[in-house]
């Protein structure tokens, strides 16, 4: 939709934002102190090649999180945590801005604007690789009776004996919530064994199996199914057979009022590697449903 | 160089082979230096066994030596931009194939550029980090044309583990290094 947008602006205006957007850039790119008027560069056989993109690009998840805390400075070194630099607030306000991606947030600078002030507040906050309420979305394409289907895994990070490592905690694939749809609530109503029946030695039970995808409306109203357990059940019955992993992203809950999704962009230029691709104001009282779906 | 720095880390640790689980920054330091000098001989063996100067034997030979960095299974997974299709290799046959790239002269190289993670602890204890990398590869023809150029980002595991040995009746606690799994990933800048 976004993109159909795009295309229908008239070249000026595309060249206008362009010739922003790099003006933009090249103010981050000196607040980081990569002088882009003396770009990092090397050479490589006959060709002498600009490094700076490469320096500029969040390389690693992991980078995404020290460059959000300013952990590390401009060339990807840690800064020590005695020294004054270490996560300095000044400088965290300046370079927090390289984390997004400009294609998106060039065009909402308020949210991005907003998101860094808050964070850098008084209350500042951090976000910290076992602190939990990050989650990994891992898209892989999978064969289903017979057919390629794409499924979404979801995992966590756990604390485990002397370390952490990442646990499955829920996924996401159509035709699992296809055997669930959200019934109506009049339809479910009709649908109970009477609260007698334990005094018929349950002889009416037969019924509920006569309609199998309504089962469940014979359950608790509790009863949420659990797609983690359909999952593994299918792939023990040698159901679903794991093909590729198509594309990773992060769901981050962790820092106070806000939620936000890290994507990696692989393209040219300086605005690459992993990136906020969408941001959201979420009071916390408003993340637990939100965070069931991660951490069911 | 590398001899060097592993007699450099065990000194650092000397005496103290006790309760040295936790890295502070200083410590943390020295370990990537170790982890980047594996790092760096693994770019100087792939640059050795792509050459096309570089005799059969002596390929092998390095290969060899390449084998060596990595932990025994280790796996290297390649995927060009244009798929997400993931080719696995395991160490020998990876750099096997890079030997029998059908080119007449092959360019690769490496941007100075060395990205290093923070090293954390895997249930087990041992320490795990990934180090990234950049590589230009070009491939030339018989009439010396351009025939084919990429960049790829390289994240290669890099496992840190605490051994001790004894030295003269004495045990000396050092950090192991070892290299596990690469992604091999093409980049969109060429």
């Amino acid at each position: 939709m976004r993109r159909k947008k795009i295309e229908v602006r008239s070249k000026k205006t595309e060249d206008g934002r362009q010739k922003t957007r790099f003006t933009v850039f090249l103010f981050l790119l000196l607040l980081l102190g990569v002088d882009a008027g003396s770009v990092v560069a090397q050479n490589i056989g006959n060709y002498r090649m600009d490094e700076t993109h490469l320096y500029a690009m969040t390389k690693q998840m992991g980078q995404f999180i020290r460059r959000f805390n300013y952990e590390e400075d401009q060339f990807g070194n840690q800064i020590n945590p005695k020294d004054p630099a270490y996560r300095n607030r000044k400088k965290r306000q300046q370079s927090l801005a390289i984390l997004f991606d400009q294609e998106t947030y060039g065009n909402q600078p308020d949210l991005q604007r907003f998101f860094i002030e808050d964070v850098t507040s008084d209350d500042s906050t951090f976000m910290t690789f076992l602190g939990g309420r990050w989650y990994s979305e891992v898209s892989a394409t999978f064969q289903y009776k017979g057919k390629d289907v794409s499924l979404i895994m979801i995992l966590g990070i756990e604390k485990e004996g002397l370390g952490s490592k990442w646990v499955l905690n829920n996924i996401y694939f159509s035709e699992f919530n296809k055997l669930f749809p959200k019934g109506e609530i009049t339809e479910k109503e009709k649908h109970f064994l009477h609260p007698m029946s334990h005094e018929l030695d349950f002889m009416n039970i037969y019924k509920i199996f006569k309609e199998p995808e309504i089962i469940e409306y014979y359950a608790s109203k509790n009863f949420q199914p659990d797609y983690l357990t359909l999952f593994f059940y299918e792939i023990k019955r040698g159901n679903l057979i794991f093909k590729n992993v198509d594309s990773v992203k992060f769901h981050v809950f962790q820092i106070k009022d806000w939620y936000f999704e890290v994507s990696w962009f692989n393209r040219s230029g300086n605005n690459a590697g992993w990136l906020i691709s969408n941001l959201i104001y979420l009071p916390e009282k408003d993340k637990k449903d939100l965070i069931n779906f991660y951490e069911p | 160089m590398k001899k060097i720095l592993a007699i450099l880390a065990i000194v650092l640790f000397a005496g103290t082979a006790m309760a040295q689980d936790n890295l502070d920054f200083e410590r943390k330091q020295a370990i990537d230096s170790l982890a980047l000098e594996k790092v760096r001989d693994l770019s100087k063996y792939i640059k050795i066994v792509g050459s096309k100067e570089t005799a059969w034997s002596e390929a092998n030979r390095v290969i060899d030596r390449a084998e060596e960095l990595f932990m025994i299974n280790a796996e290297i997974g390649v995927s060009s931009i244009n798929s997400t299709n993931i080719k696995y290799y395991k160490v020998r046959p990876y750099f096997e194939h890079l030997m029998r790239l059908n080119y007449d002269r092959v360019e690769i190289e490496w941007y100075n550029i060395e990205y290093v993670s923070d090293l954390q602890r895997q249930p087990d204890g041992t320490y795990v980090g990934v180090i990234t990398i950049f590589q230009t590869f070009r491939g030339y023809d018989k009439e010396g044309n351009l025939a084919y150029k990429d960049t790829t980002k390289k994240d290669i595991t890099v496992y840190v583990k605490r051994k001790e040995t004894q030295i003269g009746g004495r045990m000396i606690g050092f950090w192991d290094v070892l290299l596990g799994d690469m992604r091999v990933k093409e980049t969109a800048n060429k």
